[in-house]
């Protein structure tokens, strides 16, 4: 599975409890639908780094890199390929 | 004459016009501007025919506006009804009715809120609602033809309940304001204070930062939350603040995901801890990691305008686990079940008397009949004191679950999931988090043997409760462990969550 699907997956399941693809685009914000607060957000970075195995620093975690899928996966790539 | 909130912005603004009262973002407000608003705000309130005593709920986000419509609807001399943003038209439409508001105030995005408004007149912020108004077309001349009565219904804090159904908590003007004033002696408040506040004003804590502050003529430095825990510690050593204010949630997770000694943070003068207990172990790491800030532990209820007891950071080591002592002006005493007080370090309920205690529960007698006892509060909380008059909490009569900055009844979540036709019953509990000092929990007995979908439980509680309401774990089980009565023990449960 790709990192967008992956993370689309458990955004959809751990914080909108559904399957539905639809229930969630891609460039949401996270912070303004609603989906994440700040136990959220500290769910998901734990994820990222446990699934991906790279550490989230301090001053990577901001909307740029957090706030939607898009933003999410374009982070993990770009830690990945370093 | 006894001070009201209105007088104090208006001397403040008086005093210091130029003074910044809020940052947010690149957004400053001054004294005066704030004061314009909120007069202008009242002369539209009252051009629109807002009679004295109608309410206006306050369903707005931390802003200027929400400052000014706060200050300005009592200035018309009606009653301010603030609501939790983040909550859904179920809880909206309970507190509409209860408190048969007149007025909505909100963002032209909160839907939740719009759904349940359909009766009332809409004032909206970030566009314009159909049917609605602007905030900015609330506007009118303002002429005070009367001082406001200070011991007037001035606002409704709705809570939780320890029972179930929400209460709302009626404050008056002198309730609120006697309160701002201990609160600004203890905390020895100043003009040259500034305060980063992530707390929402909605609740009874952030209110008192906003009362306190406007008070003195301080700065509040608004961040928007802390989902980036990071850019709040900036932003607090960026504007030099001199205080923060938290609940045990909010240390453990600044202390948990920040290096603060990656931060200038040497303007930091207090931080003040309220909203539960906080772990011995958190509060060592908060005095170590900011060793220049006096803590101040504080605990309060919102039936007591928001503060009732302080412990002074002089007598933090050697009365830590305390709430500290009284403020001024308030008795404090613990009783046995008989009516009787207490000895020394016996543990009884606590109740309370003083000038910051509520007028009683909005439109419920009873429930006011029960609290309000002699003029003393029964907060429901129990303790004891020590022979210096600190008081030591042991917890609480009620079920009520405290989760980060929230306080939730479980029957408000129970009665939910019991809206699943699949499910025959169910029990909610607060079990330990390390974060959040307790997560919810949910006991599920599904209705037959094709179980029931975790997820949809989940969903379903997405849909008609706020976020923070729904559960973290849903366990199914064959049956509720209760007493003889039909009771669910929820004590066992909770205990068999840490099995």
């Amino acid at each position: 599975m790709s990192p967008k699907s992956e993370i689309k997956q458990f955004i959809l399941g751990n914080y909108l409890f559904t399957n539905d693809e639809s229930a969630l685009a891609d460039d949401d914000s996270l912070l303004k639908k609603g989906i994440v607060d700040s136990t959220g957000m500290l769910e998901l970075i734990m994820h990222i780094e446990e699934k991906y195995g790279i550490k989230v620093a301090e001053d990577e975690m901001v909307p740029a890199n957090l706030d939607s899928v898009v933003n999410v996966t374009a982070f993990i790539e770009r830690k990945l390929a370093k | 004459m006894s001070a009201t909130l209105v007088a104090n912005l208006r001397s403040t603004a008086g005093r210091t016009p130029d003074q910044v009262a809020l940052v947010q973002g690149e957004r400053v407000v001054t004294y005066g501007t704030l004061w314009d608003m909120a007069r202008r705000f009242a002369g539209g309130l009252r051009a629109s025919g807002l009679a004295a005593g109608d309410r206006l709920a306050l369903g707005l986000e931390n802003s200027a506006e929400y400052v000014a419509a706060y200050y300005g609807t009592l200035l018309a001399g009606g009653i301010v009804v603030p609501l939790n943003v983040a909550a859904k038209t179920r809880d909206f439409e309970f507190w509409l009715r209860h408190c048969a508001a007149s007025w909505v105030v909100c963002s032209a995005e909160n839907r939740e809120l719009l759904a349940a408004a359909a009766s009332t007149r809409v004032v909206t912020t970030a566009g314009v609602a159909p049917g609605g108004i602007a905030f900015a077309d609330v506007a009118g001349e303002f002429e005070e033809a009367t001082a406001p009565d200070a011991h007037a219904p001035a606002c409704i804090l709705y809570t939780s309940g320890t029972t179930g159904s929400p209460k709302g908590v009626l404050l008056s003007q002198h309730n609120i304001a006697s309160n701002t004033d201990a609160i600004v002696t203890y905390l020895g408040l100043t003009a040259a204070d500034s305060i980063v506040c992530v707390l929402p004003f909605y609740y009874s804590y952030g209110n008192s930062v906003l009362h306190t502050h406007v008070k003195v003529g301080a700065t509040i430095v608004l961040d928007d939350n802390l989902v980036y825990p990071h850019k709040v510690v900036a932003n607090i050593a960026r504007s030099r603040a001199t205080g923060f204010a938290g609940v045990p949630s909010t240390f453990s997770l600044l202390l948990g995901r920040v290096t603060l000694g990656d931060f200038d943070l040497s303007s930091l003068r207090y931080l003040t801890q309220a909203g539960g207990a906080m772990s011995v172990a958190t509060t060592q790491k908060l005095r170590e990691a900011l060793p220049q800030a006096q803590l101040f532990v504080m605990y309060g209820q919102t039936e007591a305008s928001a503060r009732l007891t302080y412990l002074p950071p002089a007598d933090l080591d050697r009365k830590l686990g305390s709430v500290g002592v009284a403020l001024p002006g308030i008795e404090l005493e613990t009783r046995l079940e008989s009516g009787e007080r207490c000895a020394a370090l016996q543990t009884g309920t606590v109740w309370v008397r003083g000038p910051n205690v509520m007028r009683g529960y909005w439109n419920n007698p009873e429930a006011s009949a029960t609290a309000l006892q002699g003029g003393w509060l029964n907060t429901g909380d129990v303790g004891h004191l020590d022979a210096d008059g600190f008081l030591f909490l042991a917890g609480r009569r009620s079920d009520m679950i405290k989760t980060g900055a929230h306080r939730v009844h479980p029957k408000d979540i129970e009665e939910v999931i019991e809206e699943l036709a699949e499910v025959a019953e169910v029990a909610v509990v607060g079990v330990n988090d390390e974060m959040l000092g307790q997560a919810i929990k949910a006991f599920v007995v599904p209705k037959s043997a094709g179980g029931v979908d975790v997820m949809r439980v989940k969903a379903h509680c997405r849909q008609r409760l706020a976020n923070y309401k729904i559960p973290k774990y849903v366990d199914l089980v064959g049956s509720l462990p209760k007493t003889a009565s039909g009771k669910v023990r929820r004590h066992e449960l909770v205990e068999r969550h840490s099995e």
